[in-house]
């Protein structure tokens, strides 16, 4: 039991979340508030599918087409505008959650990039990583929307980097 | 199914098209496997998370969707939607269905490119789980400095950005919230 919770957390947590909010609908809104809502996400889940599929297709490629170590060859001691531009360009092709992210900004440093470059490279992959986008933003939010938080949020890691370079902080990569 | 969806579908097929003509037979079926895992994976959570996010949409109050974070919200709604996103806990699988309902419920897009982005960037609970064991105290407060005024910044840009968006111009899920019978929703 205690396993299979740890397993399916996710779901276990989304299930808790979803039947609590059914009830709180039942209580405050009524029963055909409920009925609605189930018939909305049921709308919902036939225009997802689909582009859900594509999604994950271009995803699993990327991956493949973007192997370990592929991105690292990019990134070094690039200074200037130069050197955020490319962290920039490298967050967003980075895949995977942050178990992925964290270690590649070591192989940044051990390239030699400056502290910009790595706040850059950080906060692009946080904002606009292709992995979340294609999987969950462009099927749940559509294509406009994620284009248009896309364009809005592309600048902004290099304003980021720029900002960390004049930051007073003195931070140094922990050596273990 | 609709153009927006036929075209991420022709990137999907010319990426894996590319994949099989460049590196061959075995990294394209290796993707394709990992597709079908993560189908598997991804199909009862987002099955669960659509009612959610739908139910959620039935619970916000007219007034916060369409006020505090509505379309005319402006800067205030972008801060607000700000603080939100900070305190958004959990995964992209609470976070998307929870913004489809805000936006189902009449909240302004550019508020939610905000909410988006401070959930992205300024996620505590992203920081606390993984971000300070790993890359350390010092790390995490200069990325927090250098990126805390990123979500506002997004929102002001995509206030800006709308413009060129006209389709964002109807709420993302048009189902009336008033008297209609199931099934009676319109979708887009």
């Amino acid at each position: 039991m205690r396993r299979f919770l740890a397993r399916h957390a996710t779901l276990v947590v989304l299930s808790c979340l979803s039947l609590s909010a059914g009830l709180a609908v039942l209580a405050l809104r009524g029963e055909a508030a409920v009925w609605r809502a189930l018939w909305a996400a049921l709308d919902l889940a036939i225009f997802i599918f689909p582009v859900l599929g594509a999604g994950l297709l271009l995803a699993a490629t990327m991956r493949q087409l973007l192997p370990e170590g592929a991105l690292s060859r990019w990134l070094g001691a690039e200074s200037g505008l130069r050197g955020l531009l490319l962290a920039s360009l490298v967050g967003i092709f980075t895949p995977g959650g942050p178990v992925a992210a964290f270690p590649l900004v070591l192989v940044l440093l051990r390239a030699g990039a400056d502290r910009g470059a790595v706040i850059a490279f950080v906060l692009s992959w946080a904002l606009n990583g292709f992995q979340r986008i294609l999987i969950w933003e462009i099927p749940m939010l559509g294509l406009e929307f994620s284009l248009l938080r896309f364009l809005a949020c592309l600048p902004l890691a290099v304003v980021g980097g720029l900002i960390a370079r004049r930051m007073p902080a003195s931070w140094q990569p922990d050596p273990r | 199914m609709t153009t927006t969806q036929a075209l991420v579908w022709l990137m999907a097929v010319g990426a894996f098209a590319l994949l099989l003509r460049r590196d061959g037979i075995v990294p394209a079926r290796r993707a394709l496997r990992e597709t079908g895992g993560a189908m598997l994976r991804l199909l009862p959570v987002i099955g669960v998370a659509l009612p959610m996010a739908t139910l959620f949409a039935e619970l916000v109050p007219p007034d916060v969707a369409e006020g505090a974070l509505g379309r005319g919200s402006g800067l205030v709604g972008i801060l607000l939607a700000t603080t939100a996103g900070m305190l958004l806990p959990g995964g992209p699988f609470v976070a998307f269905p929870l913004v489809l309902g805000f936006l189902a419920a009449g909240a302004g897009p550019a508020q939610m490119v905000a909410l988006i982005s401070a959930w992205s960037v300024l996620g505590l609970h992203r920081v606390l789980v993984w971000e300070m064991p790993v890359m350390g105290r010092r790390f995490v407060l200069l990325r927090l400095a250098s990126g805390a005024a990123l979500p506002v910044l997004a929102g002001l840009l995509a206030e800006a950005l709308m413009l060129g968006f006209p389709a964002l111009e109807q709420p993302a899920f048009e189902w009336s919230r008033s008297a209609v019978l199931p099934g009676e929703h319109v979708l887009r």
